[in-house]
Parts: structure tokens; sequence; C-alpha cells
């Protein structure tokens, strides 16, 4: 049976979604790891393949060409620009023009690669580049609101979560924005633009297993938070072993959707 | 409580903030019992029949169709566009020296190309010049008015809100052009701000009350204002938000959904 929680937003409602996050969590084993890893293999592919939980929930729609926008840059500017907040008690806008003159001095420096966040900034115009910033700005005003209430201990988390099956040419990956040390564990909160659809918690299970497989023991966050604060709505799974279960499904499940649309492509 | 001014004020924000001691406390209870209303208003109309697409709310949707004809020209649109865009700029501290460039480059390096920017480069240098010329006007008539945003407000632009109500039959969606203050502190501390390049009329109150119904919705707080500001003759409107006000903004988005569902 799934723990998949809804509730709306409310200032206080992620305190206690976290608060009342289970005592224990299940455990993945070498046996777990070895089986999804056997069940990638079965599904074959030529070349490497990323899933994440956007292509569970699109039902293994390959991604758009990425290329770098004021939306695209919002989350890495404002999850930095927000741990600047924490750690210097800097305001908004001035944590997210360090954080974007911090780049500026890397591309000019030379330590980039192109196509990089870094040398895109660096080639844009001043007004282009207020754009982005008007845009991180927003976002990190948003997650400062969202935060504040938290009474416990918590950080911006450094990277998603990134799990390569073995022989499998797959790799997975899991959205992280903030990890909170919960009372019986950490919890993981991803902070996403727009509305929850229909596939949402699928998504959010497929990010639980991702987050336990990438964990050296296994072990996944008690919950699993997606905060959706255009819609006003959180929802979250528990670390279970059923959610676990049903989240390694999507994710193979999501690896055979792919390779079909990838055939339909070339055909 | 409405206020006109007829002169823009010097710092817009900070007369929206108002005295810090006499904020009413945040109002934390309203939204459930607006939430529970709206549900009952649209089971009253339909029952518990699931509809295939939900019918979309905006606030051009409560808006009469006189005015909805003449600002959907696509003139009217993209001066719009191109206003918004300045607030963005201005409200990240950008002094803006020529309005209407700028914000045509933050625009394009937003959205890419659409059609309305295709509309743009597709005007000759008369009509391109008299737009530009509009559009430095209203910029400069709002970063004038608007003051210093300071960091510590939180300022959000362009903030977007998508509410489903009755199961997912109506989906009411709402953007504010610039939000500032918190929904965390004691007092209620929010203020919304819509910018438009018409002169205010009923329809831009119309709007305030469904971005405050919308805003109390989506974050279970209601806002402490709600205002329109015209960059066309720098009136600024404001009104204070209480239940009455969410009440009639309510009463305004049961009707749009009764109109909606039987057009007849």
């Amino acid at each position: 049976m799934t723990t998949l929680l809804h509730r709306r937003f409310s200032p206080s409602a992620l305190d206690e979604i976290i608060a009342t996050a289970p005592e224990s969590s299940a455990i993945l084993s070498e046996a777990h790891r070895h089986s999804l890893s056997a069940r990638f293999r079965a599904v074959a592919t030529t070349e490497h393949r990323a899933i994440d939980a956007w292509m569970v929930e699109h039902g293994g729609k390959p991604h758009d060409l990425f290329a770098w926008s004021p939306a695209m840059t919002r989350r890495t500017l404002a999850n930095a620009a927000l741990r600047r907040v924490r750690a210097h008690d800097v305001g908004v806008l001035d944590a997210v023009n360090e954080e974007v003159d911090e780049l500026l001095v890397r591309a000019a420096a030379g330590y980039t690669r192109s196509g990089s966040l870094a040398s895109w900034l660096a080639q844009l115009s001043s007004p282009e580049r207020a754009a982005v910033l008007a845009e991180a700005t927003s976002w990190t005003s948003q997650l400062v609101e969202v935060t504040a209430p938290i009474t416990h201990a918590w950080s911006v988390a450094v990277a998603d979560a990134h799990y390569d099956v073995a022989q499998a040419r797959t790799s997975l990956r899991a959205r992280r924005d903030l990890v909170v040390e919960g009372p019986h564990g950490r919890v993981v909160v991803r902070v996403r633009a727009g509305a929850p659809g229909k596939s949402a918690g699928p998504g959010l299970r497929a990010d639980l297993t991702v987050d336990a497989l990438r964990d050296l023991e296994g072990r996944p966050s008690t919950r699993y938070v997606g905060l959706w604060p255009e819609a006003g709505v959180l929802l979250s799974v528990d670390g279970t072993m059923d959610d676990l279960r049903a989240g390694a499904r999507d994710l193979v499940r999501t690896a055979v959707a792919w390779r079909r649309h990838r055939v339909s492509v070339a055909a | 409580m409405t206020s006109l001014l007829d002169t823009p004020p010097l710092g817009l924000l900070d007369s929206l903030r108002g005295d810090r001691t006499k904020r009413p406390r945040r109002d934390l209870t309203s939204a459930a019992g607006l939430r529970a209303t709206l549900d009952d208003e649209f089971f009253a109309l339909w029952g518990d029949v699931v509809f295939d697409a939900p019918l979309v709310v905006r606030a051009s949707t409560l808006r009469r169709e006189q005015s909805t004809a003449l600002s959907s020209h696509p003139l009217a649109q993209v001066r719009g566009v191109l206003v918004n865009q300045a607030l963005r700029l201005v409200s990240v501290g950008v002094d803006l020296e020529r309005p209407f460039d700028d914000a045509l480059s933050a625009w394009r390096c937003e959205v890419g190309n659409n059609d309305l920017l295709a509309f743009v480069d597709g005007l000759d240098a008369e009509e391109r010049a008299r737009l530009a010329s509009a559009v430095d006007a209203h910029a400069q008539t709002l970063a004038r008015a608007l003051g210093p945003l300071r960091g510590r407000w939180l300022p959000r632009t362009g903030v977007r809100a998508s509410q489903r109500l009755a199961g997912g039959n109506v989906v009411v969606r709402d953007t504010v052009d610039l939000m500032v203050g918190s929904t965390t502190t004691d007092e209620a501390s929010v203020a919304l701000l819509d910018v438009t390049t018409a002169p205010l009329d009923e329809n831009a109150e119309r709007s305030m009350r469904f971005h405050a119904l919308v805003q109390t919705l989506r974050t279970t707080t209601v806002p402490l204002r709600t205002s329109a500001f015209s960059t066309a003759t720098g009136e600024l409107w404001s009104l204070n938000v209480d239940v009455a006000l969410l009440r009639r903004a309510l009463d305004e988005l049961v009707e749009a959904v009764r109109t909606l569902w039987s057009p007849s």
C-alpha cells in the first residue's frame, strides 16, 4: 500500500509533514540492487539512457533538447543563493547578485566549459542578465518563504542524487532541493514549479527509490516531500518497501517506454 | 477601503506596506472556509459530474467583454508584456536607460520566439517607434512610482498560481505582477500589485479581488493588501483584504464559472 499523502500548503504545513515522518524506513539490500540491475539489462539499449521523475511522469518521453533560459537557471541560482542567505544573512537580491557575479568571474577566468551556466551568463547583455536575476530572485524569495517555518536542522542539497545502474547503461537521477534532519532520519524536499499532475505520486516514488539507491547502505529518506508552491500543494511518500518497489517498477517501465519512443522516432 | 491617488507616490510600495504597527494579525483560517464554500457552490451547479476538460478561470475571464476586446489588440498586448518586463528589471535594481530595448531583450531571452515577438519584428519603423515611445513612457512612470525595492521584502515578480477546485472541474490560474512581504510573519504583510497599461476601471478592481482570493487559496494566508497601478494615468488603487472582500471575489468567481459552464 502506498503512503502517498496530499496536503494543502500553509506556512506550517512543511514543518508538520517533516515532524510526522515515520520512525523507520526499509533498507535496499545488495539483492535488491542486483535484481533492479537485471531488470534494466533486460530492456536492451544501444545508447546510454538517463531516467528521472519527469520522464516517469511523462510516460518515458525523452527530454527536449536542453537550452539555457532564465527559467532553466532559476533552480541552480536560487538554491545557491539560498545557501548564501543562510550562511551570510544577506538579502535575497544581494545573494543572487553575488552568485551571478561569481559565475561571471569564473567565466572570465576561463574556468568554465562551453555550454555551462557561467559561459551562457557571460554572453548575455545586461537586460538579459537582469531577466535571469529577476527569475532567480523570485524563486529564491519563494524558497525563503517556504523554509522560514522549518524548525528542524536543514540544508540546501549539494547536488541531485545520481545512481548508475551496473552494466545497464542507465543513470537514474532524483531531484533534491532541501535535506532536513527529521526526528527519525533525513527528509528530502524537492520544490517544483507549476502544479502536480496525475502521475506526480509515481514521480515522487521514483525519486525516493533513486535517493535510496545512491545511499551506500541503501537507506531511503524517512519521507520524500514534493512541494509545488504555485499550486499550494504538498505531496509526500515514506521510505517503505512498498513505495521503494513501486518506484523501482515505475523506473523500469519508464525505460521500456523510453525505448519505444526511441524506436518510433528511428522508424 | 479604496484610495485614489491623483499623483504617484514617491515610494509606491512604501505606501502599500503601510505602517507595520497597524497591520492586522495574519488570518490563517478563512482560506478553508472559502474553499469549502466554493466546492459547495460548484456542487450545487453540476453535482458529482466530472468534466472531460476543466473550466479554466483567469483574471481576464472576470472582465467585461468591451475592455477585453480593446486590450486584446496585439499592440496593446505587446505594450503590456513589455511594461511587465520593465517591472521585472526594475525589481532587481536595473536603471532603465532604454526601457523598450531593455524590456524587449529580456522578453526575447525569456521566451525565445513566439507570435507576439514575431509581430514586433514585423512592425515597420514608424509603428515600432510609436510602440517604443509608448513603452518608454509607461516604464518611466512605473520606475518613478515604484521606488527602491528592499531585499528584505522578498520581492517576487510574475508569481503564478494554479488552484484545482471542485475535484478538478475548475482550474483557477493567476499571475500577480509583483508580490512583496511574507506569509510567515505574525501580522499580515503580503502586498499584491497588478500593473496595467490601461486606465483603472471596474475590471481592475475585479482583478484585484481575484488576485487576493487566489493567493489566499494558494498560501492559506490572507494577504494584507491588493492593489493595481496604472502606468497610463499614474493612479494607484489599493484595497485592504478582509473577509468581505474575499467573499465578494468568491461570488464573482462563481458567477464567472456559471457563465462558462452554461454560456447561454
